[in-house]
């Protein structure tokens, strides 16, 4: 419907967060060239005895060759590896969300916001690990469920509220409080209910390629960047080609009205669909007269592009299928791939920011200092106080002195002990 | 089919400077992660913040400079969880806004952002219309509070109207307009998949050119899925569904339209229609003026949670029984009251067949909205009064039910 394409391009989500591939690797590649940039002068501008590099958790790395008494600066990560840090983590996340038995929907909302913040923050800067947590709880928000804070992180056994409280805003300004998600479940099963009506389809059929389609939307757009290069209903339509392609090709063909050439192809990889002598069920065929008027809007060309953005999608979910999940859980994967990657992060992660519950801590602090002078909201100050621009909001330096907080739980495990 | 388009090129999204950018939200939000058109992130480049020595990150530095683009003044009102400031744009004084600074609730709320803020946040970003209240800005104050910068409404609310008896005189075109934009919002609002749950006089703002708009999106939610269940403890008192005096917690639109007939009741008479002090006074007042909820005019009814009625059977009233009280909208204003009202929700009116009512096409003709009645000046001064009323969740209730139910929700309930 016309109307729905002109209310989604008013979304946050297509104004905000839809990105061509190439754009998309350009930011990645900015923000992880920024935060090298802002790590290494943070890292410099230290004393050597509180560097990352002093922490005891990276002993088990190769000695310094310089010795400590050169401040070299740590390894960071690649663009690339950053990414690689991410997908692990999202996979980390949606198993997070399954543990604690979450709606698809929340679960499908925090991979989003974990994935949008990252693209505009390097996992150097803010730790994933708790970043993924921080997202499963704003998620349940977003979706307009409220759950205490205690009750969350006892699911996951942790012990400590404020790891989550801390990052919460963060992550909030990282998204640019664009916090409204569009999926593709509510397209699937709109997409079903038609398919429903088509009386040479087999219902049990359809319902194979619904709970195959659905199965690969809980875990293949989640994972990969397909939520940042289409739309809900691409996602959907990708979804369903690789559950039942004939389906998929029958929904495309019905809505730009479209007759398929004799399918000698497409069913190849679907189940056997049924013939013109299957079992016809008895519902009505839902009213045909708008296919005509669609058919002389939307010209050919315009049902090509639609038909090859689709077949991209296609091409990034099928390299994440649901069967995916075992490989980002293999222990060899996550030893050969994951955990150097940790190694490196130990070394290079932002001394000034990486701890959220210090960093929270010491922005109140430079609040409170603040809050007496202007900004209070105490009814006497009307007509007063302004928004002061000063520089200062963010904080003067934060306290350095503090001890670090290790890596342990947090990396291993995020969300507890194994089931 | 209800799906989201299938042809909306993802390439469009990348010029981000040719896309209309109505509000410097979205201009400063496609500043972030956008691109100037040559590839290259728009990216703001770390500068060094003044005081401290200590350098911003671009999310930082994007905030400040959001941040900065307004100044704040006087206080305008004040809410349960916000207060609400004057402000003006720091470039040109004459460009009102106002900054609705959600509180620090952290004694009483521990569990980090507020469900109010989070719901208003979340769909005033995504609800362009010209009958809701625009949401220009979001910025963080260095207390690390939401400030969300609205269009500033300077002609206070419907509220203050309808209680003016003395000084504010007005008639049915008037009260067609302004049903006109009510009814407009909460089709938008619907047709998004969204449920306001709190519409009553007082959250409806006028804008400095008489345009109604629907505020406070606190206790909005998005259309669940046949058979997720939501809390029954929405809506005021008085413009609260039966259904959800019964404790359904399957629900739909048909809450909102509800109250919409509440306001309409309340603009004719000018007093609200059914002023219950509790909620079992709240129900015999509908069975009363409205006609008991039976199993025939409303099957199911009795299966509900909390249902219970007076004894006292009374039939449901029918379109003469008031024309009396409610004629002064004629009779096509009454048919559509009447339907407003059903009290079985699968019965009762949608926003849209609202909106095809004939009651809009007969005289007289809606007021142009430039023309409407306008509150007379020292309004204001009632406003802290109506502000002690939470919205949705009465005071009694947030105290005690209202929150219960909201701490009781848990995973389960969320598949
Ligand atoms: N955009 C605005 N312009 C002018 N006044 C406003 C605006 N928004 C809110 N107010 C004032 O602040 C009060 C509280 O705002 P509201 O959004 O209803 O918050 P709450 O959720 O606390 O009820 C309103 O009743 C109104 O008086
Ligand atoms: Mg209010």
């Amino acid at each position: 419907m016309a109307t729905e394409d002109a209310r989604y391009r008013e979304s946050s989500q297509y104004q905000l967060w839809s990105f061509s591939p190439t754009q998309l690797a350009a930011m990645r590649e900015k923000t992880n060239a920024a935060a090298r940039a802002r790590i290494a002068q943070r890292l410099s501008s230290m004393p050597a005895s509180s560097r990352n590099t002093s922490a005891p958790t990276s002993s088990a790395n190769t000695p310094d060759p310089d010795g400590a008494s050169t401040p070299a600066l740590p390894e960071f990560l690649t663009p690339a590896e950053e990414a690689l840090l991410v997908t692990f983590n999202t996979s980390e996340l949606l198993r997070a969300g399954d543990h604690a038995e979450m709606s698809d929907e929340i679960k499908a909302t925090a991979a989003a916001f974990f994935r949008r913040f990252y693209v505009t923050n390097s996992v150097m800067t803010y730790p994933p690990t708790e970043m993924l947590m921080v997202a499963l709880y704003f998620a349940c928000k977003a979706e307009g469920v409220f759950l205490s804070i205690t009750d969350f992180i006892k699911t996951f056994g942790r012990e400590n509220p404020e790891e989550i409280i801390a990052g919460e805003f963060l992550l909030c300004q990282g998204l640019r409080f664009a916090i409204d998600v569009k999926h593709p479940f509510r397209a699937l099963r709109g997409a079903v209910m038609e398919l429903g009506t088509f009386p040479d389809i087999e219902p049990a059929r359809l319902a194979a390629a619904e709970q195959r389609a659905r199965e690969i939307l809980r875990f293949s757009p989640l994972i990969t960047d397909a939520y940042f290069h289409y739309t809900p209903s691409q996602i959907m339509l990708a979804a369903l080609s690789l559950a039942d392609r004939g389906l998929a090709e029958r929904l495309i063909a019905e809505t730009f009205h479209y007759v398929a050439p004799p399918a000698n192809n497409s069913g190849a990889e679907t189940p056997a669909s049924s013939g013109p002598d299957a079992p016809a069920p008895s519902r009505k065929p839902a009213p045909r007269s708008d296919g005509e008027d669609k058919a002389q809007i939307i010209g050919s060309h315009i049902r090509d592009k639609v038909l090859g953005t689709i077949e991209a999608c296609r091409d990034m979910l099928s390299k994440e299928l649901p069967e995916r999940r075992e490989h980002w859980t293999n222990k060899a994967v996550i030893k050969a791939q994951i955990t150097p990657l940790r190694k490196k992060l130990n070394k290079c992660h932002d001394p000034e920011r990486w701890n959220l519950v210090e960093l929270q801590r010491a922005r109140r602090e430079q609040a409170s200092k603040k809050a007496d002078s202007e900004d209070g909201d105490a009814e006497d100050k009307a007509g007063g106080g302004t928004i002061e621009p000063d520089g200062a909001v963010f904080g003067g330096p934060l306290p350095r002195d503090t001890k670090r907080r290790k890596m342990g739980k947090g990396l291993e495990d995020p969300f507890g002990p194994p089931l | 089919m209800a799906v989201s388009p299938l042809v909306a090129p993802t390439t469009d999204a990348l010029q981000s400077s040719s896309r209309p950018t109505s509000s410097s939200l979205k201009r400063q939000a496609s500043a972030v992660p956008s691109s100037n058109g040559n590839g290259t992130p728009n990216l703001p480049s770390t500068r060094a913040a003044g005081s401290g020595g200590m350098t911003l990150d671009p999310i930082e530095q994007l905030n400040e400079d959001e941040k900065r683009k307004y100044i704040k003044g006087k206080k305008l009102g004040e809410g349960t969880y916000a207060n609400v400031y004057l402000g003006h744009a720091r470039h040109d004084p004459s460009v009102l806004v106002a900054i609705k600074k959600i509180k620090v609730l952290q004694q009483t709320y521990r569990d980090g952002m507020a469900p109010d803020a989070v719901r208003e946040l979340k769909y005033l970003r995504e609800l362009h219309h010209p009958n809701i209240i625009s949401l220009l800005s979001v910025f963080s104050s260095k207390d690390q509070n939401l400030n969300l910068v609205l269009e500033y409404l300077p002609l206070g609310d419907l509220e203050m109207l309808i209680r003016d008896v003395d000084r504010v005189r007005y008639g049915a075109g008037d009260i067609k307009a302004w049903m006109g934009m009510l009814t407009r919002a909460v089709w938008f609002c619907h047709d998004n998949f969204v449920l306001h749950r709190d519409i009553k006089p007082n959250n409806l703002l006028i804008a400095a050119d008489g345009e109604v708009k629907l505020a406070d999106f606190g206790l909005a939610r998005s259309f669940a899925d046949p058979g997720r269940r939501m809390t029954a403890n929405v809506i005021t008192r008085w413009y609260r569904p039966p259904e959800l005096l019964f404790g359904a917690r399957h629900y739909g639109g048909a809450v909102d339209i509800w109250s919409v007939g509440m306001v309409f009741a309340e603009l004719i008479i000018r007093a609200p229609f059914l002023a219950g002090n509790t909620e079992v006074e709240q129900i015999a007042l509908i069975c009363k003026q409205i006609g008991t909820p039976t199993e025939d005019n409303w099957p199911g009814v009795t299966q509900l949670r909390e249902y219970t009625v007076p004894s006292e059977v009374v039939p449901v009233w029918g379109k003469e029984a008031y024309m009396g009280r409610f004629g002064a909208v004629g009779p096509d204003g009454v048919d559509l009251l009447v339907r407003t009202v059903a009290l079985d929700p699968k019965k009762r009116i949608t926003a849209r067949e609202m909106l095809e009512h004939r009651w809009w096409r007969t005289e007289p003709k809606p007021t142009r909205k430039e023309d409407l009645p306008r509150k007379s000046s020292g309004g204001e001064e009632k406003m802290g009064a109506d502000l002690r009323r939470r919205n949705g969740l009465l005071e009694d209730e947030s105290n005690s039910r209202g929150s219960k139910v909201a701490r009781k929700l848990d995973f389960g309930q969320a598949k």
